[in-house]
């Protein structure tokens, strides 16, 4: 049986991203993995969702050309090569990892690993099952979409985001039930690509993890689109009539019957905990619990990502995957949660990193916020963008950044200086005093902070 | 004309002093010989003196404040006289050694020679003068920096604007500007902080760390601060308990023919000094004379060089009511009984009084602690740097012993011997410490 340092069970960005480090770190590396590279962001995640987004944005280019006096005509949306483009940028990123890890000299098991209690893996590769043996064991195994159970759901044949970038044509409408991140893009990209598209959301508003005012700005552009809400609204049932897909809602206004081509549910996601049955790991609700260091109930054996719950962000599952290798090959360290930036693609964007205003308050910090509008800045102004905004939540005592919302285009890039101000303990009046290049978007930071210094 | 009253050199390896507090006011009158401040240094607390009789016109540093040995600190004069607003920040050149308006409570005078051999001083005779280039002054004195403690690259030590550049650049504290205000907000001097960010730049939550802890919860708890002696103690220990990597030895002696000796001379040595001799002479004398057969013990690590020290120069740790010191018996090896008993009792009631000058406490070879008084046979001893060894000395009680087949009775002494393995091997230190033995086991030797 071959022996490793490490094996990491899951190809996904927190486990091909930590298989590369441990072996730079001098570690023997196993990669385990039952299906593509990239895992959910590369394969049914972030990256395509980007691909198709982009679309969307080339249609918004199109149509604002008026303004400009450029008229190119109603644009004609050939989806089939949306789809293949996206293939074609899935393809190539994969085959980057996948070059990757033979030049780190990363060991590729690619099959279904079930994880044994002594440390060892079985990999079932193609009907044949190949046993390995490693010293610590780093569980990335990712997420799924998850299924309320609606009676009907199965017959109703609904889509979720696994199996929806792959449909053959563009739907003419389309329910989004889930008003989170996931949704919100779908939403963008449909009701841009010309469905129509309804959102319902169980809660009473979208986006109910992000800032108030940032999902209302998102709404007001996504209804511009034709895109229709219920918020506070409960799934019933789902039906098939007349080829057409039915989900019906209870609103505190009464029942509704919406009516679609197609259903997409996008209503949060569970662990992929197949393979780990054996192990009696201490879970966590439905996922796998860790301590502050990364590591299991189980010596030896870490767990990041999605199949700890927590942001289900990709690169908090990269950098959660950097930590608890350098726990296993270095220095013991907790996870530091505290700058994780989170970023929303629909248009405008959404970017927030650190702490809402609600929760700066609740952990005791004398808060101080302020907010400028996009409406001031001359770029926003230039190329018709102007609907956004930055908040900024700080600290009186010291003026300590604790968190950034910003909306508007390129927020998403842009959310990088707020995280660096806050990795390297920068304050207001650093922010207030730095230069930023005229004209851009990113002034924005100087007015915000020079406004939360004067107010 | 008003005179500057500079901050003493104390000792000779003195660079900075801090002033602990001021006895008089601005504008208060001052006569010669009166109490004017109070200094510490690295290793002792001072009260130092007025040279001259004026109005005390001008204080330029207050308590806290640390300063660069020869800096002028004040200035005495007449009423009305004008001073300048700022302190003059340049070193002072040869002549101020004959303004001179300080000394000790003892007398002693306050200029010394400079340190042979100190890098920023050597090639120049002329009282301590610094050398350094024009550029060189201007940023120092710019980035409050004493040139004393920049290690000149030019001829004959000069120093060179490169010289201060590399000092700053050593000696810079980084920290986020987060941190600088929490630290400013609460009081804490960044350069007391350890970074734990990256290459050590310190963080909001390391000063957080450092900063006091919160109030006592018990009524009755005090919370005293960390000053004076006992905060030198506490750096001093720490240093040396965390840097050198300490080995204790332990044996007994039998002290039968010691405690005959003892009796024997007391008398004599009572006649001729008017003090008892006590066992702690005795061992010192012991220590010393096998300190001068055993030149491995007499050694000091100097950065990347081990010294090796010719004179036995012995320290004697003293409890105090609020603290410990250590004055150091001279050439120990060459003094007879009588001598130290006088000289180890002397040293003794002037570190009582506070008394003790710097040079006092400073140039042991070795250090002789003696708990002999309590019920303590064994302790692990700290070696005080930069010395390289310490002699823990326990009580003497009577054991019972092998000797020729039979058990008896005899009163034993255990000697815990510590030494710093970085330059004594357990080897030269194990054959010092059974040298000690039999020599205290056969104290005619003494005599040799």
């Amino acid at each position: 049986m071959k022996s490793y340092d490490l094996i990491i069970v899951g190809g996904g960005p927190g486990g091909y991203t930590s298989a590369l480090r441990a072996a730079k770190l001098g570690l023997t590396v196993a990669l385990v993995e039952k299906d593509h590279l990239g895992g959910t962001c590369l394969n049914r995640g972030c990256i395509p969702s980007k691909t198709l987004l982009y679309g969307a944005r080339i249609v918004d280019m199109i149509g604002k050309g008026k303004l400009w006096g450029i008229e190119a005509g109603p644009p004609v949306i050939r989806f089939e090569q949306m789809r293949k483009r996206k293939d074609a940028v899935i393809q190539r990123l994969r085959s980057g990892i996948d070059m990757m890890l033979k030049a780190g000299k990363v060991d590729q098991y690619r099959g279904h690993g079930t994880v044994h209690p002594d440390l060892t893996v079985t990999v079932r590769i193609q009907g044949q099952d190949v046993a390995i043996r490693g010293k610590h064991v780093i569980l990335a195994t990712g997420s799924q979409p998850s299924l309320p159970p609606v009676p009907g759901l199965e017959q109703a044949e609904v889509h979720t985001s696994d199996t929806i970038f792959d449909i053959e044509r563009l739907p003419e409408s389309i329910v989004i039930v889930g008003g989170g991140v996931i949704g919100l893009e779908f939403a963008d990209i449909f009701s841009t690509l010309g469905a129509s598209v309804t959102v319902v959301e169980a809660v009473e508003r979208i986006l109910a993890a992000e800032d108030a005012d940032a999902a209302k700005a998102v709404e007001k552009h996504l209804r511009e689109k034709g895109v229709k809400f219920f918020t506070g609204a409960k799934v019933e049932s789902m039906r098939r009539e007349n080829g057409h897909k039915i989900v019906s809602v209870q609103t505190a206004s009464g029942k509704a019957e919406l009516a679609a081509e197609e259903i997409l549910v996008a209503a949060g996601r569970r662990p992929n905990l197949s393979g780990l049955e054996g192990l009696g790991l201490r879970m966590n609700g439905p996922f796998v619990a860790v301590d502050e260091y990364l590591q299991t109930n189980i010596p030896n054996v870490y767990a990041v990502g999605d199949v700890t719950g927590g942001w289900q962000l990709a690169h908090v599952a990269t950098a959660e995957g950097f930590r608890a290798v350098d726990n296993i090959a270095k220095k013991k360290e907790k996870m530091d949660y505290r700058v994780v930036p989170r970023c929303l693609y629909t248009s405008p964007e959404i970017a927030s990193v650190g702490l809402s205003e609600q929760a700066a308050r609740e952990r005791g910090y004398d808060v101080k916020t302020a907010t400028f509008p996009l409406a001031g800045i001359g770029k926003a102004v230039a190329v018709d963008e102007a609907g956004g905004f930055m908040k900024l939540i700080a600290d009186r005592k010291y003026g300590e950044i604790l968190g950034v919302v910003l909306v508007g285009p390129h927020v998403t890039e842009m959310i990088g200086e707020a995280s660096a101000f806050m990795v390297l303990e920068g304050t207001v009046e650093e922010m207030a005093r730095m230069i930023h290049p005229h004209p851009t978007i990113s002034e924005i930071f100087f007015e915000t902070a020079d406004h939360w210094l004067k107010s | 004309m008003a005179k500057p009253v500079i901050m003493p050199k104390l000792g000779m390896t003195m660079e900075t002093g801090t002033i602990i507090r001021w006895f008089k006011e601005e504008g208060e009158p001052v006569k010669a010989g009166e109490v004017l401040f109070e200094v510490m240094t690295d290793k002792i607390n001072i009260e130092v003196e007025s040279y001259e009789t004026g109005i005390l016109l001008k204080r330029y540093y207050e308590a806290e404040a640390v300063v660069p040995v020869n800096h002028v600190i004040a200035y005495i004069g007449e009423a009305g006289e004008q001073v300048p607003e700022r302190p003059p920040e340049d070193a002072p050149s040869g002549e101020a050694g004959e303004t001179k308006t300080a000394s000790l409570s003892e007398g002693r005078p306050a200029e010394e020679p400079p340190a042979e051999g100190t890098p920023a001083e050597e090639g120049d005779s002329g009282g301590g003068k610094v050398r350094a280039t024009p550029a060189a002054r201007r940023l120092a004195r710019e980035r409050g920096v004493p040139l004393e403690q920049i290690r000149g690259s030019g001829e004959r030590g000069r120093i060179h604007l490169a010289d201060v550049e590399a000092y700053l650049e050593e000696h810079a504290v980084r920290a986020t500007p987060l941190a600088r205000k929490a630290a400013e907000a609460e009081g804490i001097d960044l350069r007391t902080v350890t970074g734990s960010g990256v290459h050590g730049k310190i963080m909001k939550q390391d000063v957080e760390a450092a900063r006091a802890p919160a109030a006592p919860s018990a009524a009755d708890e005090k919370m005293v601060k960390l000053e004076g002696m006992r905060k030198i103690i506490a750096r001093r220990m720490s240093e040396s308990a965390f840097t050198a990597p300490h080995v204790t030895l332990s044996t007994e002696a039998d002290m039968t023919r010691v405690i005959e000796l003892r009796e024997s001379l007391l008398p004599i040595v009572e006649q001729q000094t008017g003090y008892r001799l006590s066992y702690t002479e005795v061992i010192v004398k012991a220590a010393a004379m096998c300190l001068r057969r055993h030149p491995q013990m007499r050694v000091q690590l100097q950065g990347e060089y081990i010294r090796y020290v010719q004179d036995v120069h012995v320290g004697l740790a003293i409890a105090l009511e609020q603290g410990l010191i250590v004055p150091v018996i001279r050439h120990a090896d060459q003094k007879g009984l009588a001598e130290l008993t006088r000289e180890c009792k002397t040293l003794a009631s002037l570190a009582r009084e506070n008394k003790l000058t710097p040079d006092q406490i400073t140039g042991g070879t070795f250090t002789v602690s003696n708990l002999g008084m309590y019920a303590v046979d064994m302790f692990t001893p700290i070696i005080n740097q930069p010395e390289s060894a310490i002699l823990g000395v326990g009580r003497i009680a009577e054991k019972a012993v092998g000797l020729g087949g039979q058990i008896v009775l005899r009163p034993m002494i255990t000697l815990s011997l510590s030494f710093d393995h970085r330059v004594i091997d357990g080897a030269p230190a194990a054959a010092f410490l059974t040298d000690l033995k039999r020599m205290l086991e056969n104290p005619y030797e003494l005599l040799i």
